[in-house]
C-alpha cells in the first residue's frame, strides 16, 4: 500500500478537512436527490401554493410574528433593569396570553380564565424559582 | 461560617440587603451584577475563583452577583457592550495569551479593557512524562532536543497549556540554537486527550496539572497509566503559600523540586521562565470608575478579614490580591515577557 | 459505613432524584442544569451528602427526559431523543402509558445494571477504555451514525439529512478545547458575530422537536382536542412485564453499551442512547417496525441512557476524567471539598465510594417508585387544552435556551431559526431524526477523524489499529447491510 495510503495533515488548515469531506458528500447526495425527485422540484411553486392556501394563515404566521416580537423585545426591556431578569417577565406574560388566545377557536370568558391565569403565575413562578433558588440569569 | 453565595441569597437577600445598602447606595453600585466568566464550565477552576470572590463581595456590598460561565467568546462581547458596570469579567491569563497566539475571538485586553485586581493563582501548570521514560528531568529534555533528539509534546494550543511549551522551545534556543526544532507540538484538546496522547505513545511529554495528574504519579511504575512531573512552571514563591503537606502523596517540597529554581527552563540564560495561572477581573473600557474602587476596596477588606484565603488554599488556590492598578502593571509585564517569548521562537522559522 | 445512612443523606438522594426528574422532564431543562446549579449547596453540605444529592439529580435528570419524549414527542434532554423515535408513535396510538411503563423499567433496569458495573469493574474498565485511542473513537462514532440510513423512510432523503445535520454542526470555530485549532470555518460573511460558537445542541434540539411541532400545529390551525390520544390509566392498559422476557438481550446489551459509551472520555453523553438504539435495530428481527412505535425501540435508549450514569462515573473515579457534560460537574464536587479524582480515587477514600455507590442505588430505587407511580400524573400532561399547553411549552423552550449556556441570546435565537427549518423540512422532505444524530454527532466525528489522520498519517490505520478497530468495521457493515436490505424489502412490500 504505502504511499497511496499516506496523508499529512497541516494543523495550521486541519479545520478546513472534515468540511470540504463533508461538503463534497453533501453535493454528491444533493445532486442524487436532485435527480430522482426532478419531477417533484420542478413542482415546486404549485406545492407551496397549495401549502400556503391549505394552512391556517393567521394562527401560524400570527404564532411566528408574536414569537419574533417577544424574542426582539426581551433584551431592550431587560436592559432598564439590569440583571433582575424583568424582560423575559414582562414579555412572557403579553406573549402567553397572546398565542393562547391565538390558539383558542371559540373565546368564551370560562376557557379564557384559566389562561389569562396560567399566563400570569407561570412566568410569575419561573421568573421566581429561577432569579432565587437557581440563581440563573434571565434576559 | 461558611456561607454560600445560592442559599444566602436565595434565603436572605433581603435581609441582606437591609443591613447593608448604605454601602450600595453610596458608592451608586449597580445592585445586580452579573459576572461572566472565560470558560462555560462551572466545574472548572475558573468557576469556582469566581464563584468565592462573588460570594465575598456580594457579602461585603450588599449586592447580588451572578456568575455566569458563557465562555471567552461571548463574555468579552458581553463586557464590551455593557458600559454601565453591570457586567463584569473574570478569567485568567488566557485573555492576553490567546490574543499573542493569534487564536480567533481574542484582542488586545489592555487596550480594550479595564484590568480589575487579581484574585488568585492556580499553581498547577505543570508537564509531565510516562514513568518509564528516558527523560528524568527537563535538562534531559534539552540535552536530547541538542543531541538532535524529536521530543513530542502534547498541548492545547492557543495559550495557558501552550505558555510552556513556548517556553522550552525558547529555552532549547538559548542553551543550543537550532536544538528548538526539535520540540514539537502535539495538539491535542482536553486533560483526557492529553493523557491519552501518552498511552498511545503520541507524545513524550504532556502538560497537566498537578491536581489531575498528581494520582498518576503515585501508581506504581509498571502500571501502564504511571507518569513522573519533570516540571511545574510556577513561581517558587506561590508554591511557598501550598500547604506543607502538599497534594496527595506529592509534599510541597517534592513540587518545588520540580520548579524553579531546583528545575530550570532559562528565559535568557540568566532568569528562569516563570508562569503562574492568575485570575483576575476585567471590566468595560467605559465603566463608572467608582464602581472599580469600589471593588479594590471590598477586596481589600475582604483578604484584610482572612477567611476567603482558607476558602481558596481549601480548593489549592494560591491567594493573590493586588488591587487593579498593581495588578494591570503586573499582568503587563507578563504579556511583555511572554511576548518576547514567542516572539523569539516563531523568528527563527 | 452506616453511618453514612442518615436520614439527612436519604433524604437528599430522594429530593435531589425527584428535582432532577422535574428538570429532566421540563423540555430545555437538562441533567447537566439541575447539577450546575446545585453544585454551590454541596460546599455547605459536606462531600458525601453533596454528592448525594448531585447524584440523584444526575440520575432523576437522565430519566426523567422519557416523559415529554413520549408524551409530546418532544426529548425533554438530549440523551431521550431516540426514545422519542418509538415512544411518540406510541403515545400517539393510545399507548402512551405502555410506552412510559415500558421507559421508566428499562431506565432503572440500565441504572442498575451499569450501577454494578461501576461498582465490581471500575478500575479494570477504566484501563480497557484507554486503549480507545482517535481511531477507535472516530469508528464508535461512526458505528452511531450508521442509524440515520435505517432511521429514515427514505434512504437516500435520511443520509442527507443526516449529512446536513454533520455539516451543520460543523459550522463556527474547529473547536481548541477539542484538539481544534480555532479558525473559524463554513460561516457566510457577516454572521461571524453570531456564529462564532456555532450553533448549541440544546436550543436546535427543541427548535427541531418543540417549536416545529407547534408551527405545524398551528399551520393546520391548532385542533381541539388533546395532543395524544387520552390515556386511561389503568384501564385498557397492554402493559405486562412480559415484554420484557422477547428483550431480555435487548436490555442487558444496551444498558451495557451505554455504561460502555459513558466510560470513553469524549464520546458524549447523547451518544450512548443512540449506538443502544443503533444496535437494538441492527439486531432485531424485525427492524422496519423501528420508528413506529417499536417497544424495542424505548427499551435500547432508556436503558442505554441510563446506562450512561454509572459509566460515566468509572473515567471520573478511576481516571480524574469525566465521562460526559454533567460528571464534568461532579469533579468541581470533589475539588470545592479539597479531594483529588484520579486513579487512586477508590482506594484512597473508601467512604466517599461507598457512600457514592449507595446513592446511585437508592437514587435508582427511589426514580423507579416515583416515576412509576407517577404516571397517572404525567398522564395529565396530554389533558392540557393546547391553546394553554403551547405557549407554556414555548415559554420553557425559551427559557432552557437562554439558560443552557448561562445566558446568551443567540441561543434563543437558534431556537427560532431551527424550529422554522424544522417545519420547513417536514415539507421539504428533510428527515428531522437523522438530522439531529448528525448534528450530535458532526463535531466528534471531525475531531477523531482528523486527529486519527494527524496522529497516524495513514488512511490504512483505520483498519489496521487495533482487533477492536476491526471489530467496530464488522458491526458498522451489519448495520449498513442491515438497512440496504431492510430498504428493499419495504420498497418491495411498497409494490
Amino acid at each position: 500500500m504505502g504511499d497511496l495510503t499516506r496523508v499529512t495533515i497541516d494543523f495550521q488548515t486541519s479545520h478546513l478537512i472534515f468540511p470540504t469531506l463533508i461538503a463534497c458528500v453533501l453535493g454528491l447526495l444533493g445532486l442524487a436527490v436532485l435527480i430522482r425527485d426532478r419531477s417533484k422540484i420542478a413542482a415546486a411553486v404549485p406545492y407551496w401554493r397549495g401549502v400556503l392556501e391549505g394552512m391556517d394563515k393567521l394562527r401560524f404566521f400570527g404564532a411566528l410574528v408574536l414569537t419574533l416580537l417577544y424574542f426582539s423585545l426581551m433584551v431592550p426591556v431587560g436592559n432598564i433593569w439590569p440583571n433582575t431578569g424583568l424582560g423575559f417577565l414582562l414579555c412572557s406574560i403579553p406573549y402567553l396570553l397572546a398565542t393562547g388566545l391565538l390558539f383558542m377557536h371559540e373565546r368564551p370568558l370560562r376557557q379564557v380564565l384559566p389562561l389569562l391565569i396560567v399566563a400570569v403565575v407561570g412566568p410569575v413562578f419561573v421568573w421566581w424559582l429561577f432569579t432565587y433558588p437557581l440563581f440563573l440569569s434571565l434576559p | 461560617m461558611k456561607i454560600n453565595r445560592r442559599t444566602l441569597l436565595a434565603a436572605a437577600s433581603a435581609v441582606a440587603l437591609l443591613a447593608q445598602p448604605m454601602i450600595a447606595q453610596a458608592q451608586n453600585l449597580p445592585r445586580n451584577m452579573r459576572m461572566v466568566i472565560g470558560s462555560k464550565s462551572t466545574g472548572g477552576d475558573t468557576y469556582q475563583a469566581s464563584a468565592m470572590v462573588a460570594d465575598a463581595l456580594s457579602e461585603k456590598l450588599g449586592i447580588n452577583i451572578k456568575v455566569d460561565a458563557v465562555g471567552s467568546s461571548e463574555a468579552f462581547k458581553v463586557l464590551e457592550r455593557d458600559k454601565r458596570g453591570t457586567t463584569i469579567m473574570m478569567f485568567h491569563d488566557q485573555a492576553y495569551l490567546g490574543h499573542l497566539y493569534g487564536v480567533t475571538g481574542y484582542d488586545d485586553i489592555f487596550a480594550n479593557y479595564n484590568i480589575g485586581p487579581t484574585v488568585a493563582i492556580n499553581p498547577g501548570n505543570a508537564y509531565l512524562v510516562a514513568a518509564d521514560s528516558p527523560y528524568q528531568s527537563m535538562q534531559d529534555i534539552l540535552q536530547a532536543a541538542a543531541d538532535g533528539t524529536r521530543v513530542r509534546v502534547a498541548i492545547q494550543p492557543g495559550g495557558v497549556s501552550e505558555i510552556g511549551f513556548s517556553a522550552m522551545k525558547n529555552a532549547a534556543k538559548v542553551l543550543n540554537p537550532g536544538s528548538e526544532e526539535n520540540i514539537v507540538p502535539v495538539n491535542t484538546g482536553s486533560q483526557s486527550d492529553k493523557n491519552q496522547a501518552m498511552w498511545d505513545d503520541l507524545a513524550d511529554v504532556i502538560n497537566g496539572s498537578i491536581q489531575g495528574n498528581e494520582q498518576f504519579t503515585q501508581l506504581p511504575a509498571d502500571d501502564v497509566k504511571a507518569m513522573r512531573f519533570v516540571w511545574i512552571t510556577a513561581r517558587p514563591e506561590t508554591l511557598e503559600q501550598a500547604p506543607e503537606a502538599g497534594m496527595g502523596g506529592t509534599s510541597r517540597d517534592e513540587m518545588l523540586k520540580h520548579a524553579s529554581p531546583a528545575t530550570s527552563v532559562t528565559l535568557d540564560g540568566s532568569k528562569d521562565f516563570t508562569f503562574d495561572k492568575e485570575f483576575f477581573l476585567l471590566y468595560n473600557k467605559d465603566m463608572d470608575p467608582a464602581v472599580s474602587e469600589a471593588i479594590d476596596a471590598a477586596l481589600t477588606e475582604i483578604y484584610a478579614d482572612g477567611e476567603i484565603q482558607k476558602r481558596q488554599k481549601e480548593a489549592f488556590f494560591m491567594p493573590n490580591f493586588l488591587p487593579a492598578a498593581e495588578a494591570k502593571a503586573h499582568l503587563e509585564d507578563k504579556n511583555a515577557t511572554y511576548a518576547k517569548v514567542i516572539d523569539q521562537i516563531s523568528a527563527g522559522n | 459505613m452506616l453511618e453514612i445512612l442518615t436520614p439527612l443523606f436519604l433524604s437528599l438522594i430522594v429530593g435531589g432524584t425527584l428535582v432532577g426528574i422535574i428538570f429532566g422532564a421540563i423540555p430545555g431543562m437538562t441533567a447537566t442544569m439541575a447539577v450546575a446549579v446545585c453544585l454551590p449547596l454541596t460546599y455547605s453540605l459536606g462531600l458525601e451528602n453533596g454528592l448525594a444529592l448531585l447524584l440523584g439529580l444526575y440520575v432523576g435528570g437522565i430519566s426523567g427526559g422519557l416523559v415529554p419524549a413520549i408524551l409530546l414527542g418532544i426529548p425533554g434532554t438530549p440523551s431521550s431523543i431516540t426514545t422519542t423515535f418509538d415512544g411518540y408513535p406510541m403515545a400517539q396510538r393510545g399507548e402512551g402509558e405502555k410506552a412510559l411503563r415500558i421507559g421508566i423499567v428499562s431506565s432503572f433496569v440500565g441504572g442498575i445494571i451499569s450501577l454494578i458495573v461501576l461498582w465490581l469493574f471500575a478500575p479494570t474498565l477504566a484501563d480497557f477504555a484507554i486503549k480507545f485511542s482517535y481511531v477507535e473513537k472516530f469508528l464508535i462514532i461512526f458505528f452511531a451514525m450508521t442509524v440515520m440510513a435505517a432511521l429514515s423512510s427514505d434512504m437516500l432523503m435520511g443520509v442527507f439529512s443526516g449529512v446536513l445535520g454533520v455539516f451543520i454542526s460543523l459550522i463556527g470555530t474547529y473547536d481548541i478545547s477539542n484538539g481544534g485549532n480555532g479558525e473559524l470555518r463554513l460561516i457566510p460573511p457577516g454572521t461571524e458575530y453570531w456564529l462564532e460558537s456555532g450553533f448549541s445542541l440544546l436550543p436546535v434540539l427543541i427548535g427541531l422537536f418543540g417549536l416545529a411541532a407547534i408551527l405545524e400545529q398551528a399551520e393546520i390551525g391548532v385542533p381541539k382536542g388533546h395532543s395524544a390520544k387520552d390515556l386511561q390509566v389503568g384501564k385498557s392498559s397492554s402493559f405486562s412485564f412480559r415484554i420484557f422476557a422477547t428483550n431480555g438481550v435487548n436490555l442487558v446489551r444496551s444498558s451495557l453499551i451505554g455504561t460502555f459509551v459513558g466510560i470513553l472520555p469524549g464520546v458524549g453523553g447523547s451518544a450512548a442512547s443512540i449506538i443502544a438504539y443503533t444496535n437494538a435495530k441492527t439486531f432485531s428481527k424485525t427492524p422496519e417496525k423501528f420508528g413506529k412505535g417499536e417497544p424495542a425501540g424505548i427499551i435500547a435508549s432508556e436503558s442505554g441512557n441510563n446506562g450512561l450514569t454509572g459509566g460515566a462515573l468509572v473515567p471520573l473515579l478511576s481516571l480524574g476524567i469525566p465521562g460526559d457534560s454533567t460528571t464534568a460537574l461532579l469533579i468541581g464536587a470533589f475539588t470545592l471539598q479539597g479531594i483529588q479524582v484520579g486513579p487512586l480515587f477508590i482506594g484512597n477514600n473508601p467512604v466517599t465510594w461507598d457512600a457514592m455507590i449507595i446513592a446511585m442505588l437508592i437514587a435508582n430505587v427511589a426514580m423507579f417508585v416515583m416515576m412509576y407511580f407517577a404516571i397517572r400524573y404525567f398522564a395529565l400532561v396530554v389533558t392540557i387544552p393546547k391553546h394553554i399547553l403551547f405557549p407554556v411549552i414555548l415559554m420553557m423552550c425559551v427559557i432552557g435556551a437562554y439558560t443552557i449556556n448561562y445566558g446568551i441570546m443567540f441561543d434563543v435565537w437558534t431556537l427560532l431559526i431551527f424550529g422554522v427549518f424544522g417545519w420547513l423540512a417536514s415539507k421539504i422532505g428533510i428527515e428531522v431524526a437523522p438530522f439531529i444524530i448528525g448534528f450530535i454527532l458532526g463535531p466528534s466525528a471531525e475531531v477523531y477523524f482528523v486527529k486519527s489522520l494527524e496522529s497516524f498519517g495513514d488512511l490504512t490505520i483505520f483498519f489496521t489499529k487495533s482487533w477492536i478497530a476491526v471489530l467496530l468495521w464488522v458491526l458498522i457493515l451489519g448495520s449498513i447491510v442491515g438497512s440496504v436490505l431492510m430498504s428493499r424489502k419495504q420498497r418491495r412490500m411498497n409494490q
